[in-house]
């Protein structure tokens, strides 16, 4: 019998954030330029599994994704009876930045989807030095509300299922159904209130709007791309935020909607390639 | 035929579609729509100006009717344009038209009344509400 064992390696780091030690959750492969992945709010690092068994990334790039703190296999904090949890700029830009620094990440590039999506843009105003290249997945600097978040951790409804039955439509039709219910099943997975927590940093603390100037994207270059289903973020707020930084790229996926690495990683896979390639090609002039 | 009575021609023949789709299918098709054994909510659906009652009962739908009594109560209503209920139910929606709430975004649906049965039960309504899904190409909606 063949055993089949997968290249992805799981592990578990402390991390100082703020005024918390975290246990943290990551999951890397490959090796090479460090590929640091963040994932959508209410979800967990699972959504990057396709990238990490894809040879062709793997070969070039050390692609890490972890859990954030109270998401996946990260605990929240100790503590974390007492409080209710919410994610704000400050406190996501210091999550990424010290999990570079416990992981030992020089430069690494960072790819972010949704809330990922926009703070790779705070990382590429405040801490472009930091990063070699920056990739927004459903990137903008600010996009219309289209519920209200409340519904998303009551008693009465099912948390799960609330927060899996809202996101559905962001899936394009045309994505395997295989892979559009395994993206649901990390929704209905999701710690209660967590997915709420994620969007007061989405609806109420992050419109960056006429915040981003400084933005040097020949120092560290900007790609964002966004699918044409994502309701959410559409292609018009991507549109918008990248013709406000001089030197951002956009691409609009066809036929791919608010998570493109997990609904669809095959399309998404030929969107994607062309960036690390250019990446790549940029770190190879460079030496 | 004038815009006006082409319009009410339109709604009524896609609200006798859904009617006709949801009583032949909804209660027997458990692969696509899920039995939410613990509902039981009286739904208008509303297509252009033409509507249609669902009466549910634990997860059972009992009734559905287009023939609406005056002061007919209901928990909660579905109501969309024409264009939105045409685009919703192509086998492959334009991007924005795919989906209950990418349409509520654009302005061509709306949520009604009393919401709690309807969003504790989401995936089985939107999963309902697109049984009729099915047959032309996609082409962006007029």
């Amino acid at each position: 019998m063949t055993i089949e064992i997968e290249p992805i390696v799981g592990r578990y780091t402390r991390v100082r954030i703020q005024d918390d030690w975290c246990r943290v959750y990551f999951e890397e492969a490959g090796r090479g330029i460090p590929l640091l992945c963040l994932h959508t709010a209410g979800a967990d690092s699972r959504q990057f599994r396709h990238l990490m068994c894809d040879e062709a990334i793997t070969a070039q790039f050390r692609v890490i994704a972890f859990d954030m703190p109270w998401h996946g296999k990260s605990y929240p904090p100790i503590g974390w009876e007492q409080r209710e949890y919410r994610l704000t700029t400050a406190l996501y830009v210091d999550t990424i930045l010290a999990v570079c620094r416990a992981l030992d990440l020089e430069r690494p590039v960072a790819m972010g989807c949704s809330i990922g999506g926009r703070i790779v843009l705070q990382l590429a105003h405040a801490h472009g030095t930091a990063f070699r290249a920056l990739i927004g997945l459903e990137s903008a600097d600010f996009q219309q509300p289209w519920y209200d978040t409340d519904w998303l951790d009551r008693a009465d409804v099912h948390g799960g299922r609330m927060c899996a039955a809202l996101v559905s439509g962001l899936i394009a039709p045309h994505s395997p159904p295989q892979h559009r219910h395994e993206t649901l099943w990390q929704y209905m997975q999701g710690g209660p209130g967590v997915f709420k927590g994620d969007l007061y940093f989405y609806r109420v603390d992050a419109d960056l709007r006429g915040t981003l100037g400084g933005i040097d994207t020949d120092r560290c270059p900007l790609y964002l791309l966004t699918g044409e289903y994502d309701f959410s973020c559409t292609p018009e707020d991507t549109q918008r935020t990248a013709s406000t930084i001089a030197g951002a790229k956009v691409t609009i996926m066809q036929e791919v909607g608010h998570f493109p690495m997990s609904e669809n990683p095959e399309k998404f896979r030929t969107y994607l390639l062309p960036v690390l390639e250019e990446i790549r090609g940029r770190e190879e002039r460079a030496k | 035929m004038n815009q006006a009575s082409a319009a009410m021609h339109e709604a009524n023949a896609l609200c006798a579609r859904f009617e006709r789709i949801v009583k032949q299918r909804a209660n027997g098709d458990r692969l696509r729509v899920e039995q939410p054994r613990t509902l039981s909510a009286v739904c208008m659906i509303e297509i252009g100006g033409v509507a249609a009652l669902l009466h549910i009962e634990r997860g059972a739908i009992v009734n559905c009717t287009r023939e609406l009594a005056l002061l007919t109560e209901w928990d909660f209503a579905v109501r969309g344009s024409c264009a939105a209920w045409r685009a919703l139910w192509q086998p492959l929606p334009p991007p924005g038209w795919h989906d209950l709430f990418a349409l509520a975004k654009r302005g061509e649906m709306r949520f009604e009344g009393r919401l709690h049965p309807f969003m504790a039960h989401l995936q089985y309504f939107k999963d309902l509400l697109a049984l009729p899904r099915s047959g032309s190409e996609r082409s962006a909606p007029q």
